[in-house]
């Protein structure tokens, strides 16, 4: 009797034995001066509902970014282009559904990864845009100051992510995955206005596309962890 | 290239359907008759389903159903032209896409298409997002906030509650609130700003008077409204507070009263004092011993002697120089010049004239140019001495008529000046007579004259010339006539600039020129009126040229500038002359 509660002891502590390494090995925080302090605890709650700010604000000036453009740069006839959502968005290595029903049958890893992916796939064409952006003569500085801005918000979305996927789903961190786009940036010196200007809007409208999909999967997300019942499909 | 084509070829497509956003629905939309076949727009309320409607325009043919049909694809790869999924049964003319058919962030491309004739008559291009207008907000409501002091306004807070069909919770839909609210029957709309939340206070209504409320809402970063909500009244009565106004405006009133009383019985009890500070009183004008009387009643000689009592009005310089008076002689009048002269007085010759030595030009009204101030001492004193003089003669002539025309001795011909002709070892100036012979003076006159001299010697520096003449007259020319000149003695007249010293005695070896001779005829040379400054010493005396008809006899003089000075004018020294004498 003695033996077997002591091998299922045993067995508790080493099935246990990831669980307290996790806890363990503390995360790696840097404070303003750059140096390596221990991280101030976040609820997985409050971690949750910052991601989601993080992506609203995404969303909201990636709508900005895209009024923006429109009134400067692009004739009105083309407006509704907007309305289409992009025609040449870049594709995804994983199809993304649309539907709701589908969604809803997302799993939470999925939701994660779909985010986590979604954001590591519009750091590269952020910092085209902004190098396309200065091109122009009379790009106004909100404009400017609105695509660097959501730059920077896009690295620490990313930090957010994995911080929730590591807390949630207790994975460890995921190499930054490299995809292909199919936007390659310009290299030619002076290229015509009507084309640059149409991918440009093309890419903004695109973003702000891929920034509402962040957005409704980080809510579905959040309403799962509150209040499982009502975010299922009925 | 393929880019490019895509793209004019979506342009051309757009500008096809380019009403297709604005247009409404069947009960929303309004068909344009004037076009053919086309679609008005496709609306989603949840962004889970979505509607399309279409008309048939101009084309009455078409209308029977399945004349005309809808098609649809989406932009996924493999993808086909498909036909819609539900033709509305109840609604003409509607398409409509259920949960399984709708996808968001996929564009859909639906076309209207007359299939026995293949003919495309329209096609639009979207996406489900960005056709969403959500459902009108349910259970407005609103509460009163407070009620302002004066009772005049108010605020309240409105409530509603998220469409029912938007999936809000899930975070499907996020949706924003716009407020609306006007005074009832108005015609203009109060907005207020997006609102995330489902509350909102409206502030600064008026009471008594009816409002109406209503709410719509949008999907964040999304252009279109849904429908307004139904209006809401809000009102609130206003409540009479008169008995909390009353009091205070009592106390106001009467507060205002007490301190009006008070100030009128402060002003009532010290009104001197106020009068005083307030109203000064303003000095009146002090002209002194003038009544402005006598202005006003214009007696003219009362005015003018009084006028003339005031010091003002007497010239000023009848005050300085009381001397004036009895030196000052009127050399416009001829006759009195002859008979009254200067020298006559110093003289006393004018004895005979006695009378007419007092006639000094006691004028006070004359004005002469004053002398300078230096010779006061001296002149006052020799009038003094003149008026002892006449004083004296006047005793003794008081017998004696009157004589207008009173002998004068001829050789008193200059009036001024006089030749010093010897220096006493008292300090005495021995003058010579004047140019012509010298007639034998009275004895008195010689005693008068010595005591003049003295008088003289004692007083300043500036004697005239014939003064001294008149002194030494009687003098033995021990140094000899010609020696004209003598030195005059500093001692008492120190401190003056011009001390003009005549000739050296023989001891004297400044100007050995006028070496004592042998003493010629008691002939006095003529003295001119003015005589030549020739030199300049140390002492800063004049050296002054001896008469012209005198030859010098200076063999060996030092100054060997004598003779090579020009010929004097007899007259005065000019400025060059001067300026040569400058040692």
């Amino acid at each position: 009797m003695n033996r077997v509660k002591v091998l299922q002891a045993w067995l508790w502590c080493v099935s246990l034995w990831p669980c307290w390494l996790s806890h363990a090995v503390p995360l790696d925080c840097k404070d303003e001066t750059g140096s390596l302090i221990q991280c101030t605890s976040i609820s997985q709650e409050k971690l949750l509902d910052r991601v989601i700010q993080h992506a609203e604000l995404i969303y909201r000036v990636s709508e900005e970014s895209c009024t923006l453009f429109e009134d400067m740069f692009v004739p009105y006839p083309l407006y509704a282009l907007r309305n289409q959502g992009g025609t040449m968005c870049h594709t995804k290595p994983f199809p993304i559904p649309g539907s709701k029903t589908e969604i809803q049958q997302i799993s939470d890893k999925w939701l994660l990864h779909s985010v986590l992916m979604l954001v590591q796939s519009w750091m590269e064409p952020f910092v085209y845009l902004q190098t396309t952006l200065n091109r122009y003569d009379d790009a106004p500085d909100a404009l400017l100051n609105k695509t660097k801005w959501v730059s920077d918000k896009l690295l620490s979305l990313e930090q957010g992510v994995v911080v929730l996927i590591r807390k949630m789903l207790d994975e460890g961190i995921l190499t930054p995955s490299i995809f292909e786009h199919t936007l390659t940036p310009d290299d030619e010196p002076s290229p015509e206005i009507p084309e640059s200007v149409l991918r440009d809007y093309n890419l903004l409208i695109c973003f702000k596309k891929d920034a509402h999909k962040m957005e409704t999967f980080l809510k579905l997300l959040k309403c799962r962890q509150s209040n499982k019942l009502s975010c299922l499909s009925y | 290239m393929a880019y490019s084509l895509s793209l004019s070829l979506l342009y051309l497509g757009l500008l096809c359907g380019n009403g297709l956003v604005s247009a409404r629905g069947s009960e929303l939309f309004t068909a344009d008759p004037s076009r053919g076949p086309h679609f008005m727009g496709c609306r989603s309320r949840e962004q889970e389903t979505f509607r399309c409607w279409w008309s048939a325009g101009t084309f009455q043919n078409l209308t029977e159903p399945g004349a005309l049909r809808v098609f649809y694809k989406t932009k996924k790869a493999l993808s086909e032209w498909q036909e819609c999924p539900d033709y509305t049964r109840t609604v003409e003319n509607e398409c409509y896409f259920n949960k399984t058919y709708t996808q968001i962030w996929t564009s859909y491309c639906v076309q209207l298409r007359s299939v026995p004739q293949n003919i495309t008559y329209d096609e639009a291009c979207f996406t489900v997002e960005n056709i969403v207008h959500p459902d009108p907000p349910v259970g407005l409501n609103w509460t009163l906030l407070n009620v302002s002091r004066s009772g005049l306004h108010f605020d309240v807070l409105v409530r509603w509650a998220p469409p029912p069909s938007a999936d809000v919770q899930m975070g499907w839909m996020s949706l924003v609130y716009q407020v609306h609210y006007r005074v009832r029957n108005a015609s203009h709309w109060e907005m207020l700003d997006l609102e995330s939340g489902t509350q909102q206070s409206i502030y600064g209504l008026h009471t008594d008077k009816e409002y109406e409320v209503r709410v719509r809402c949008k999907m964040l970063a999304f252009d279109n409204f849904g429908e307004f909500s139904n209006s809401i009244i809000v009102h609130v009565a206003q409540i009479p507070s008169k008995e909390s106004m009353f009091p205070t405006t009592l106390v106001l009133i009467f507060g205002v009263i007490g301190v009006v009383i008070l100030l009128v019985l402060l002003i009532f009890s010290q009104q001197q004092k106020l009068m005083v500070i307030f109203l000064p009183p303003i000095p009146a004008p002090k002209i002194r011993g003038i009544d402005p009387e006598l202005l006003k009643n214009g007696k003219l000689d009362q005015l003018h002697s009084l006028l003339s009592s005031q010091d003002m009005y007497k010239p000023d310089f009848y005050h300085e120089d009381p001397w004036v008076e009895f030196i000052q002689l009127d050399l416009d009048d001829p006759a009195e010049k002859n008979e009254s002269s200067d020298t006559q007085h110093l003289l006393g010759l004018s004895r005979s004239d006695s009378s007419h030595f007092l006639n000094f030009k006691s004028d006070n009204e004359s004005g002469r140019a004053s002398p300078k101030p230096v010779d006061l001492p001296l002149v006052s004193r020799s009038s003094s001495s003149i008026s002892d003089l006449g004083i004296q003669q006047t005793s003794e002539v008081e017998e004696t008529p009157i004589q207008t025309q009173p002998t004068v001795p001829s050789w008193v011909n200059m009036d001024f000046y006089a030749q010093v002709s010897d220096f006493t070892a008292a300090g005495g100036v021995v003058l010579s007579p004047g140019q012509l012979n010298s007639p034998p003076v009275k004895k008195k006159e010689e005693e008068n004259e010595k005591k003049i001299q003295f008088q003289l010697v004692s007083d300043g520096a500036y004697t005239s010339e014939n003064t001294a003449r008149l002194l030494s007259a009687d003098m033995p020319p021990s140094p000899g006539p010609e020696q004209g000149y003598q030195a005059f003695s500093t001692q008492d007249i120190e401190g003056n600039l011009w001390n003009v010293e005549y000739l050296v005695s023989a001891n004297d070896s400044q100007t050995p020129c006028l070496v004592p001779e042998a003493p010629p005829a008691p002939i006095l040379p003529p003295v001119s009126d003015y005589t030549v400054v020739q030199e300049v010493d140390a002492q800063h005396s004049l050296l002054l040229n001896p008469p012209p008809s005198q030859p010098v006899i200076c063999p060996h003089s030092p100054n060997k500038h004598l003779s090579a000075m020009p010929t004097m004018p007899m007259g005065y020294l000019t400025p060059e002359l001067l300026g040569n004498l400058n040692p």
